[in-house]
């Protein structure tokens, strides 16, 4: 069941298998059902996330009872919710979109796997640069890019999730309404469709 | 050459149901359910005859695209009302045939027609996604409606009832749609008691679907209401005895001997077409439809 894992890390850092055995005894397998609630807002999250199969979201609901996506996560993506890390309740709700398959990291749990293999370290930093990379595009994107340069963005980083999201969902990933989604998507039909 | 029969393979129950959008609760006997080649046969999504209730609202599946592939619907009981971003609209009733070619790209939705979904009652389709060979999977796209009066038939003698021929031919009769590769495709509709045989090359993948009635088939095995009758890829007789009032749907087709890679709603050789198959749909290049 970790084997994907470990190939993962494999890509990024030299670990060797005696290594991931000696890691990965802490890590545990989940499947979760379509549309199963993960984490509560409020609750105390434990635990990251790693996709194997399947898709995850992270989102919040505003006081209007709208729904705001934080963060997809397909298949070879983390989710985490960080307040945990500061043993503060989660602004924020997971749920499986998809049934899901994932693994359970305890939030030590690279920490502790930098311990038996220091390599794990310079990688925790990396990710971390990159996913705050991530945010800080995000963010920008979210104040001043228009709404198709957001769609357009969108596909990039997740290619397939068109097909597997309704519009509703990608709209409000993008901070747009499903109408200007609509509209985008027809505008850039009318550029690129030539029957 | 003398022909021999072609035997039973299996005889497969419906495998359990799941929802496609909120209107159509399908059986998918393969490629999903059951692990038999049926090419060019890809898929078979069976809607078992099930109520549902009156709704203002029609119950359907949203817009959605197709590339490389053939959908066929064929309707039993209810309607079904279509649209796509060629412009496209329609409304297949019991007894019709949709024989739309995806082939490059289209995008399109299909929910209940809206009289149907206002009156609610019984419901049962067939879709199948029938294949492409690669030189024509980036044609441009078409449709076929057939209407059930204007389907090709041939009467059974002795007022058994009739073989309605959507595609192939059968007795020398042409089926009413056309085909990229040689597909037979019918809708047999036996009295109790009528019996019909038919003929298909060895190597073809053939399969039934009972989908009202009893049969026997080759006088040796039964098969009732929503079970799949697969086929060995040897013999080419066949022969079925109506045991009660039955409508079986008659599939058998040249096998597509290419590599296939499929992804949701597309049907290609590569992963690098699947990839573009994306690509283009993400950038608008299957058009546009609204909601």
């Amino acid at each position: 069941m970790l084997e994907p894992f470990k190939e993962y890390l494999q890509k990024k850092v030299a670990i060797t298998d005696e290594q991931f055995d000696l890691i990965s005894h802490k890590l545990k397998v989940k499947t979760f059902s379509k549309n199963e609630m993960i984490l509560m807002k409020g609750d105390f999250s434990t635990q990251g996330f790693f996709v194997l199969s399947g898709l995850l979201r992270s989102y919040s609901i505003d006081a209007k009872g709208k729904t705001h996506i934080i963060q997809f996560a397909p298949e070879q993506w983390w989710l985490s919710e960080r307040n945990g890390h500061f043993n503060e309740p989660s602004d924020f709700f997971i749920d499986a979109i998809e049934s899901t398959q994932a693994i359970l990291m305890p939030k030590d749990f690279i920490n502790e796997a930098a311990e038996i293999v220091p390599c794990m370290n310079p990688l925790n930093s990396t990710m971390l640069n990159n996913a705050i990379r991530f945010m800080q595009k995000r963010i920008n994107m979210l104040l001043s890019a228009t709404a198709e340069e957001r769609y357009l963005d969108f596909i990039k980083l997740y290619p397939n999730l068109t097909l597997r999201v309704p519009q509703w969902m990608i709209a409000s990933y993008l901070g747009i309404t499903p109408e200007s989604l609509s509209r985008v998507r027809k505008d850039l039909a009318h550029k690129h469709f030539h029957p | 050459m003398k022909t021999t029969t072609k035997p039973v393979a299996a005889v497969l129950k419906a495998p359990a149901p799941h929802m496609v959008g909120d209107g159509f609760r399908v059986h998918n006997f393969f490629p999903g359910g059951y692990k038999i080649n049926m090419s060019p046969f890809y898929l078979l999504d069976y809607n078992a005859k099930i109520d549902f209730s009156a709704r203002n609202e029609p119950r359907g599946v949203g817009v959605h695209p197709h590339r490389g592939f053939e959908t066929v619907t064929i309707a039993y009981h209810g309607a079904v009302a279509h649209h796509d971003s060629a412009g496209n609209s329609g409304v297949i009733y019991p007894g019709d045939v949709q024989w739309m070619t995806a082939a490059s790209g289209i995008l399109h939705k299909e929910y209940h027609e809206e009289a149907y979904s206002k009156s609610g009652g019984p419901f049962q389709m067939v879709q199948l996604w029938v294949n492409l060979p690669s030189q024509y999977k980036m044609t441009k796209p078409k449709y076929q409606a057939l209407k059930h009066d204007e389907i090709n038939r041939v009467e059974i003698p002795d007022h058994g009832g009739q073989i309605e021929v959507i595609a192939g031919n059968y007795q020398g009769v042409k089926g009413s749609a056309s085909t990229f590769t040689p597909i037979h495709v019918y809708n047999a509709r036996l009295h109790a008691g009528a019996k019909a045989s038919f003929n298909f090359p060895a190597t073809y993948n053939t399969g039934f679907v009972v989908i009202e009635g009893k049969i026997r088939i080759n006088q040796t095995e039964t098969a009732l209401t929503n079970q799949f009758i697969h086929f060995s890829s040897e013999g080419e007789e066949i022969e079925i005895e109506a045991l009660e009032s039955s409508v079986v749907l008659i599939l058998s087709g040249e096998p597509i001997d290419e590599p296939i890679t499929a992804y949701g709603p597309f049907l290609m050789n590569t992963p690098e077409e699947i990839q573009q198959a994306i690509s283009d749909y993400n950038q608008g290049k299957f058009g546009f439809l609204e909601d």
